[in-house]
This record gives C-alpha cells, structure tokens and sequence, in this order.
C-alpha cells in the first residue's frame, strides 16, 4: 500500500513540475520589428502594423516571454541574455487568381506571402532563427489574413526553439 | 411640359429619398454609444542619468478624420467622449505626473513636448477583428539648447470582434486603451527618447592637451633609446 502512496506522490509531483515548466514563459523579453516589403512587393499599407499587431498578440497568447515589448524599447541588461529580438522582412507577395483557383479546383492560384524571419539574442546577437517562412490563404481572402497565419508560424517556431 | 418631365422626377424622387434616408441613418453619439478611454495601467518611463522635467506644449491632431470621435460607423456607431487630442494629453500628463517627470509650467520644464496624432481609433483589419491604433510623432525640444528630435511612437492592439452591441463597445474601448498604453509606452521607453534626452547633454570629449600628445609619440622612443 505505502508503494502505492510513494507512486502516486511521484506523478503528482512530476505533473506540477511539468505543469509549472510548461507555463513558465520561453525568455524574459521578447521585442518585435516592422516587417519592411522588399522591393516590388506591394501590400495594402496597412498591412505592415497588422502584422506587426498580430505578432505581438499571438506572441502574448502563446506565453513565451514574461514581456513582448515594443520596437527600439530598452530593456534591462540584466534581462539581455533571456531577451531576443523578432525581426523579418517580407520577400514576396503572390495576390492569386481566383480563376485559376477556380479552375485548379483550389490547388493553385491562392494568395501566397513569403517572409524572411530572424531571431537573434539581445546580448550577443547569436542568431536562432533564420528562415524563409511561406503562408497562403485563398485568393478572395482578406491579404491581411496572411499576417495572421505568417504569426501563428513565427509563434510556433520560436515555441520549439531552444532558450 | 408636366408629362414630359414626369419620368426624370419618378426617377430623382426614389433617389432623393434615399439620400434623407441615408442622412437619417448617420449614428449621434449618445450616453449608450459612448465610450471613456482611460488608462487601465500605469506606463512607467525608462530612467534618465539625471532628473528632467517635460512640458506637453500641445497635442495637434493631424489624422485628417473628419469625425474624429467616430470610432466605427456601423451598428449604431461607437463614439469617444472627447477629441483624441485631450485623451493622449490626459494620458500623457497622468503618466509624466506620476513618474515626477512632469514640469509645473514651461518655464520650469527641460525638454517640451509637441505631440502630432497620426491616428487614434481603430485600424483596417480583416473584418473579424478590433484593430486598435494609436500613431504619435513627437517633438521633443531641448530648452537649453533649442535642439529638437522627433521621436515615432506606435501602439496597436487587437481584441476579437463581437456580436451584441455591449460586448462590441467593451472589445473597442479595450482596445484603444491598450493599444494608447502601448504608445506611450513605446514612447517613454524608446531608445529615441533615450538618445534625444541623452545625447545633447554628453559632453564632447575634450581635444587632448599638447602635452599629452607629446607623451603619446615620446612612449615608443622613449623605450627605443633609454637603454641605448
């Protein structure tokens, strides 16, 4: 019976740490930078603060750092080491064809917005990530729905990232 | 004549009717349609090496809205209750008061403030949304040396969009206050607002001295011929 009692007060106590692990945020500071269009793409002019809004919200949904600040804020230096800093660009933007995505039956002619994302440590700007990112909605969809699902990817990829 | 002219009025009366419709459907801000934008959080300002009093001299609206107090047209309209510019001024002076940042009057002040509202209210979103936004540029004025920096500030915020009309002002007045606090934070904590307050106040370093130019070009001789 006591072995019983050990078992089950060492699952309890390895769900709460995992539990307490799992809500504990990634880094200290997180600070998100404008997405500037490189040349040739032509995005709605709002498109540039939505993406920059949607960053930090879902950022702030997902709980990976203690505080999401905004652009060129300072931060304590003793928090420089856990703090990273978001930046990207965006590579290029597809508007789509409704016709065509007619005419695929939805396999081609979408919406399609290729980011470039990087992730780099505050204090000695070692890189963590650096990639091309892609999203695509359906053509007739709002262009500032590839804000959102290019945020959503960011966010999972910094979520897998190591500390 | 009256025969001839008989289809163009049966034509301009539905037209004209829809105009008074319309005009009759423009939402009035009432006690049920307002809102108050306050801020929820205190935004505390980064330090400075040495205590600075600001001034705000004023806070123009340069958003180019005709109806600056109009939030959202549709449902029955969202309004504010006051102009833009006096809530940022309100907000401004709160939190430069209670950070002791603020100065008495201008003569007293170290730097003044000129804010220009971009915008204030809610931004384009994908419909599905309450994208709040708030865009200040700011002139911060050096009263010593009469040197000025303008300094971009950004607050957004986004809340998830509503159906009945109570939840509807509730997400926009959320909104707008967060995405006001998040301006004035980027703002008071900017490294703009660092480098335009610190830096004309850093000395330039000082022309070394003749004497210790010669030291500078002696060194290596001097070791080159002591022990010749």
């Amino acid at each position: 019976m006591r072995k019983y009692y050990l078992l089950l007060a060492a699952a309890v106590f390895l769900l709460t740490t995992w539990a307490s692990a799992k809500d504990q945020p990634k880094f200290k500071s997180i600070e998100v930078k404008h997405f500037p269009n490189a040349e040739g793409v032509e995005l709605p002019p709002e498109f540039s603060d939505f993406l920059y809004a949607e960053l930090k919200e879902t950022l702030q949904k997902k709980n990976l750092a203690e505080q999401l600040i905004g652009e060129d804020e300072v931060v304590d230096s003793a928090d420089a080491a856990q703090s990273v800093i978001l930046e990207g660009s965006v590579l290029e933007y597809k508007k789509g064809s409704v016709v065509k995505e007619q005419l695929t039956r939805g396999w081609g002619g979408g919406r399609s917005l290729t980011a470039h994302v990087k992730m780099l440590r505050r204090s000695n700007n070692e890189v963590m990530i650096d990639k091309d990112i892609k999203v695509g909605v359906p053509a007739m969809a709002d262009p500032k729905h590839l804000a959102r699902f290019l945020a959503g990817k960011i966010a999972g990829e910094m979520k897998h990232q190591d500390r | 004549m009256r025969v001839r002219n008989f289809p163009y009025r049966a034509f301009a009366l539905p037209l004209l009717l829809l105009r008074f419709s319309a005009a009759a459907d423009e939402p009035k801000p009432t006690p049920e349609n307002t809102i108050s934008i306050k801020l929820e959080n205190e935004v505390k300002p980064q330090t400075f090496p040495r205590p600075i009093k600001f001034f705000i001299e004023k806070v123009v609206d340069r958003s180019g809205s005709p109806e600056p107090m109009r939030v959202i047209k549709e449902r029955g309209g969202v309004f504010l209750d006051k102009q833009p510019p006096e809530i940022v001024q309100q907000a401004l002076t709160d939190t430069l008061q209670n950070s002791n940042l603020l100065a008495a009057d201008r003569a007293s002040a170290d730097y003044l403030l000129t804010v220009y509202l971009f915008h204030f209210g809610l931004g384009e979103g994908t419909g599905y949304e309450f994208f709040g936004k708030v865009d200040l540029n700011v002139v911060v004025k050096n009263v010593s040396t009469g040197k000025s920096s303008e300094i971009t500030a950004l607050g957004t915020s986004i809340q998830g969009a509503a159906v009945r009309k109570k939840n509807i002002l509730k997400n926009i007045q959320a909104n707008i206050d967060e995405a006001l606090e998040s301006a004035l934070r980027n703002f008071l904590r900017g490294t703009k607002l660092r480098d335009a307050v610190v830096a004309p106040d850093a000395k330039p370093a000082a022309p070394p001295q003749a004497s210790q130019i010669l030291r500078f070009v002696a060194r290596p001789l001097k070791g080159r011929y002591d022990h010749a």
